[in-house]
């Protein structure tokens, strides 16, 4: 008995031995908040890129040397995401960790390639990359990216990320786009995933266009930071295929219901005065109707229904919208009609040229269906979608003008 | 009432929501979707409608036989021989699942919060929390359910409402999954997941009143039932049909997805340590039930002493099995297959036997 | 071979009584044998004084100790009375209240120790005592320890009378008993049992009264070495008997039929049996409103689990779990730590023994000292180590937060035992990070759930369910209280009479 009881005296003793295998000290780990991959020399390597956050940047405690960059930067070749963070150890000095990494910063020649979509599997099997991580696809290499990124107002990168693509997606000119969303619509096998689009490398920008007729790299801007977040890339079954403008990556999340887009100021045409603009705040209240009316072997017509309503906020042209009942017909006429317009030009272009939807519509159609064969054997992407028949109805159920009643006459100003 | 047994129907409830309740956080789900995918929720409904009502028979027979425990039970009815080798087979089987199970657990533990460490200090730590914990005897294994359980459930449901905003309701169609003929095959074969129920029959006199074990059973069961369906129903509308068979801890995989506000965005360990208690429970409860079989076919009065043989024995035989997706797809399913006909139909058997035995008097 | 020693023992201590002669019939006798047992030549404060009784005619022969007894009170009522006054007995003639009729001498010692006054008469074999006892006491003072900001002041004092007069102030009711009972084997104390005859529950009473009368020890000197006597297990972390030197807290708990014991020479009393709420509850939460009220129990709970957890969180989330903590604070912290030269563990292992270091030399310290305990702890071990990079700031808001919220846990005892549990979560996180921590939270759970005080399981009874008034982590209205603690199984379990 007392041999038992000394027996079982000694295991715990036995187990503290074994203690502390994963224990990590926290200035002992490198805290790479974003991750890029280019494509690499090889047919199936990845250059990686590290940015890994400098901890002494931004505190007052301790008290380090300010000098110190926010941030290191650190490119090395490899083969998948955590393989390459012991080649990066060859000159970084700590356990790189990827617990806090906020983004994954894809160059279009990546995206584009058949490879992307390995690569994303093997993000899937580790834990440390997170479900939540945003991709985000560069124009140019990824690191020149991450490298020429230097936002002026938050020295640390994490806060920079964390903010920027907060903001940016709240107003619709990128989508949200985390690898959770990018397996789901990837494996789905039908509609199209959107990426934000981005760029720090200015080559041309565009003078005629309005606040969100752009693609990331040609919005006319000065001052501020290189970088851009503006429009999206758009993939197809896990290969990026083409990139949208902010304009009509809004218009594709106003009528998806899974995305959220909470702030979306823009402009249109004064429907009285042509030369002018009126800006207004576009807001969905109610999530978009998709009905769809499908039966085997005719044509399925689609019919979506867009309940939305508009503040306006600002009428340069001052012709009298909120007096005068007919002049607020023809304004709401006129805004639902040019959003139309432009939704089935998106629609038709995806049905044409992509062959599939970036609304994720393909979720209306399920139900029509008792089982997954059956419902893979319709196929969405190549006979339903192609084919049908869609209509879309902006309806703008409230019309506001704001706290002013009017616009101040600037004639009678003038006098 | 006897002053040394205090346990009342909350203490039962608690043990039955954390002995069963904890699947909906397990590999349970995994092992349902392989096949039905989107559907597999469904499966569970009819694994629920076949395996709750060979319970509730169970339940009605202990009623007749008042302050009988299973085992007891089944010598009455089937004759002291064969009582005790189906007691046996049921000891056998449930000790193959906690070795399995276990096994299980701690490779998920160390697979997503400890890659470094090896499985071997894990199991044993483990298991010597179970086995201190089981010895403390049945009424603080009660109590300690009892006051955990708030804190396991307010975190669960934490997380259902987190992750409430990130589902698409839609992807519930269709419907069936892989189709009707899949999810009924899959809930009838895996029915026995819900074995455990019969086990916790063992403990039926145990109570202040056997009338708190039945209350407490059947409040459990069908708070128990809903919550696993809700939450399996959520794995699927979260993880597409696709991605669904691929996740192999979708508990795990939701925690890591969810984040609170933008300041805590990685907050899987929050949600860890309560499902860690959760787990540690489970199997603390499981380990006391398997040693009270086995006291109650052999006779041995005092059961808790077999808690640390049998659980050194649960180390060294899951420390056997070589990895976790062996374990899991291939010895844990067919064993939960071949029960299945043994859990399901055995109260029925009894049933039959006990009217037939009427009929002769 | 001990028992053997322990039996051996016993009956050399048996024998020892039956030494004494019983009283003889000849004052003389008796006189030199009580000088001889008292040592009277050496002990200086014995007295004795002989005298002719006037009613009888016969020597009278008294003795006393002079340090414990009221000279006024022996003067007036018993030896001006013997000298002056005429009368049949004895009793007759001593105008005092109670007179005892002694027939032994272990009897006669006992009283004498006691403060009462032996009166030997020639021709008698048996002695009188008479109780004119004036024991020295601090006189009722404000709780030290407990105290409130609404509600009654008094303390216990450390005088046994004045002690039961102060709850029988506040429980009016005839079966409010004081039993009287004797500890120790060689100075004999009275330990009084103050309960409600018509609630208490008998079995306890008696596993109560059989605990005391089987202290084998010579002396027992107060209750909180009786508690140590009293407790069935020494060795555990949590204590299973409360104290209290609140008189009003004392008083709500004979209400509610438990047993409350009290002794000389002690400013606080024992409440038995008791569970696990009860060590974190304050009188004041039932006399604060029922918001109020609860929201210090709110308050004291948190307090009580970031004491226990705080350290070992911390020390688990850092080493093990890094990736919980929002970026933010993550780099702050690993800035704080790059230049500090130990591990984290040790860092506050180091930090949290310091506090206690202050802690007890803040108890121990002489009072014109105080001040400077307040300096030397805050400005030498807070700001001068992070200064020195010895340890990093966090850990300082980390170890004072676990040590300020241990104050809530008001109770002594308890008080103790969470600051112990604190160490043996922060060597389990150490050891395993969350994983072990979770572990050791349940065994603890576990171990404190099986603990019962007097066969009263500690976390009843909330779980074991009984009826109760609903006090235990939260409190009701008091006008919903309507039933008694069910899990002392009191004989009357209603408290309020609902029709």
């Amino acid at each position: 008995m007392n041999l038992i009881k000394l027996f079982i005296l000694m295991v715990p003793f036995y187990l503290f031995l074994t203690g502390c295998y994963d224990k990590t000290e926290l200035e002992y780990q490198a805290y790479v908040v974003a991750l890029g991959v280019d494509k690499g020399e090889g047919d199936n390597t990845f250059k990686f890129t590290y940015q890994i956050a400098n901890p002494e940047t931004g505190t007052a405690i301790g008290g380090g040397s300010s000098n110190e960059p926010a941030s290191e930067i650190i490119t090395v070749e490899g083969n998948d995401f955590l393989t390459a963070t012991t080649t990066a150890n060859a000159s970084v000095s700590k356990k790189m960790t990827l617990d806090h990494t906020k983004v994954l910063v894809v160059s279009e020649e990546v995206a584009r390639s058949d490879n992307f979509l390995g690569l994303m599997q093997t993000a899937s099997r580790t834990t440390q990359i997170r479900r939540q991580v945003q991709i985000i696809v560069s124009k140019e290499n990824a690191r020149d990216f991450i490298k020429d990124n230097k936002p002026q107002l938050e020295t640390r990168p994490h806060k920079y990320y964390q903010l920027m693509l907060e903001r940016s997606t709240e107003t619709g000119i990128v989508p949200e786009s985390d690898i959770h969303r990018f397996f789901q619509l990837t494996e789905g096998d039908a509609d199209l995933f959107l990426a934000m689009y981005t760029t720090a490398t200015v080559e041309k920008t565009k003078n005629n266009g309005t606040e969100d007729e752009y693609k990331a790299g040609e919005i006319p801007k000065k001052g501020g930071n290189p970088a851009e977040f503006m429009g999206s890339a758009v993939f197809k079954e896990g290969k990026m295929i083409d990139v949208l403008d902010g304009q009509n990556t809004r218009l594709a999340l106003i009528m998806d219901n899974t995305l959220e887009i909470d702030d979306l100021l823009s402009t249109y045409q004064d429907p009285v005065k042509e030369d002018y603009k009126i800006a207004g705040d576009f807001s969905k209240k109610s999530p978009t109707k998709v009905k769809i009316d499908y039966r085997k072997d005719v044509k399925t017509t689609i019919d979506v229904t867009v309940p939305f309503s508009f503040e306006v906020l600002a009428i340069p042209s001052l012709v009298p919208y909120s007096q005068d009942e007919k002049l607020r017909e023809k304004l709401k006429a006129s805004i639902e009609k040019s959003l139309e317009k432009k939704a089935n030009k998106l629609i038709e272009k995806a049905q044409k040229e992509y062959g599939s939807d970036p609304f994720y519509w393909s979720l209306y159609i399920r139900n029509e269906f008792a089982s997954i064969p059956d419902y893979e054997k319709a196929d969405w992407n190549k006979k339903i979608w192609p084919n049908a028949e869609v209509n879309v109805d902006f309806q703008m159920s409230r019309l506001e003008f704001g706290k002013m009643v009017n616009d101040s006459q600037l004639n009678e100003v003038r006098d | 009432m006897k002053p040394d047994k205090t346990l009342k129907t909350r203490e039962m409830f608690a043990i039955v929501a954390l002995f069963i309740g904890v699947k909906l956080s397990d590999t349970t789900a995994t092992l349902y979707s392989q096949k039905v995918q989107n559907g597999f929720w469904l499966s569970v409904v009819v694994s629920l409608i076949i395996a709750l009502p060979s319970f509730f028979i169970l339940l009605h027979l202990l009623k007749l036989f008042k302050d009988k425990n299973l085992v007891e039970l089944l010598e009455i009815l089937l004759g002291k021989f064969i009582g005790k080798v189906v007691g046996f087979t049921i000891f056998l089987t449930s000790f193959g699942l906690l070795v399995l199970d276990s096994r299980n657990y701690v490779e998920e533990v160390k697979l997503l919060y400890f890659p470094e460490s090896p499985t071997t200090s894990l199991y044993f730590i483990f298991i010597i929390v179970c086995i201190l914990t089981a010895k403390r005897g049945l009424e603080s294994i009660g109590s300690t359910s009892w006051i955990v359980l708030p804190f396991i459930k307010i975190s669960m449901f934490l997380l259902a409402f987190l992750i409430l905003k990130e589902i698409v309701w839609l992807r519930i169609f269709p419907i069936f999954g892989n189709g009707l003929d899949v999810v009924l095959t899959e809930g009838i074969n895996k029915a026995s997941i819900f074995s455990e129920f019969i086990l916790l029959t063992i403990a039926y006199t145990s109570f202040r009143d056997t009338k708190f074990f039945r209350r407490g059973s059947y409040i459990g069961s069908s708070v128990v039932s809903l919550e696993l369906v809700f939450f399996f129903l959520l794995y699927a509308l979260v993880f597409d049909y696709n991605s669904i068979e691929k996740v192999a801890y979708p508990y795990h995989e939701v925690t890591q997805y969810v984040n609170l506000g933008n300041f805590f965005t990685n907050v899987e360990t929050f949600f860890m340590v309560f499902w860690l208690s959760a787990a540690f429970l489970r199997f603390i409860i499981y380990l006391y039930l398997v040693a009270m079989v086995f006291g109650a076919v052999f006779n041995i009065k005092e059961h808790e002493s077999l808690l640390l043989p049998l659980g050194l024995l649960t180390v060294s035989s899951g420390l056997l099995v070589e990895n976790t997706v062996i374990n899991e797809l291939v010895y844990r399913e067919k064993l939960l297959m071949y029960s299945t006909p043994l859990y399901v139909l055995l109260p029925y058997l009894l049933w039959i036997i006990k009217r037939l035995r009427r009929d002769l008097k | 071979m001990l028992r053997f020693l322990k039996n051996n023992l016993k009956n050399s201590s048996k024998e020892d009584n039956e030494k004494y002669p019983s009283i003889a019939k000849n004052l003389d006798k008796n006189v030199k044998q009580l000088n001889k047992m008292f040592s009277s030549d050496k002990n200086s404060d014995f007295a004795s004084r002989e005298f002719v009784a006037q009613y009888s005619n016969n020597k009278i022969n008294i003795f006393y100790y002079s340090t414990i007894v009221n000279g006024d009170k022996l003067y007036t009522g018993i030896i001006q009375p013997l000298l002056e006054n005429v009368g049949e007995t004895l009793k007759n003639v001593v105008t005092l209240e109670a007179i005892e009729e002694l027939s032994t001498y272990e009897d006669v010692i006992e009283h004498i120790n006691s403060g009462y006054v032996i009166i030997f008469e020639d021709t008698l074999d048996k002695a009188f005592a008479i109780d004119v006892a004036q024991f020295q006491h601090r006189g009722i003072e404000k709780s030290q320890n407990e105290s409130v900001i609404k509600g009654p002041k008094e303390a216990f004092t450390e005088a046994l009378g004045v002690n039961v007069s102060l709850l029988r102030k506040r429980f009016h009711d005839k079966q409010l008993i004081n039993e009287s009972l004797k500890v120790g084997e060689r100075s004999k104390l009275e330990v009084n049992l103050l309960y409600v005859e018509d609630l208490v529950n008998n079995d306890v009473l008696k596993d109560v009264k059989k605990r005391i009368n089987d202290i084998k020890s010579d002396n027992v000197r107060n209750v909180e070495m009786l508690e140590q006597f009293l407790e069935e297990r020494p060795y555990s972390i949590v204590p299973s008997i409360l104290y209290t030197e609140r008189p009003d807290k004392a008083a709500t708990y004979i209400e509610d039929g438990y047993i409350v014991i009290l002794m000389d020479n002690s400013s606080a009393c024992l409440i038995v049996p008791i569970n696990f709420w009860a060590f974190f509850q304050s009188p004041e939460d039932r006399y604060l409103r029922f918001l109020y009220g609860n929201f210090t129990r709110l308050i004291r709970f948190i307090a009580f689990f970031i004491t226990v957890f705080i350290s070992a969180i911390y020390i688990g989330v850092t080493n093990y779990h890094s990736e919980m903590i929002p970026p933010d604070l993550l780099l702050a912290i690993t800035a704080a730590r790059e230049r500090v030269p130990f591990p984290l563990v040790f860092e506050v292992l180091l930090m949290e023994i310091a506090f206690e270091l202050i802690r007890e030399a803040g108890i121990r310290i002489p009072n014109p000292l105080g001040p400077t305990i307040g300096i030397v702890g805050a400005l030498i071990l807070g700001q001068a180590a992070v200064d020195a990079n010895i340890i990093s700031p966090i850990v300082v808001i980390i170890v004072a937060l676990s040590g300020l919220t241990s104050f809530a846990v008001s109770d002594v005892s308890m008080n103790y035992s969470v600051r112990l549990s604190k160490y043996i979560f922060i060597t389990a996180s150490a050891w395993f990070g969350m994983f072990s921590l979770t572990g050791a939270f349940i065994v603890w759970i576990s171990y404190l759930s099986s603990l019962k005080s007097f066969g009263v399981p500690f976390f009843s009874p909330v779980t074991p369910t009984y009826k109760s008034p609903g006090n235990n982590l939260f409190r009701k209205a008091l006008k919903n209280e309507i039933w008694r603690p069910g899990n002392i199984k009191p004989k009357d379990i209603k408290k309020k009479q609902t029709e």
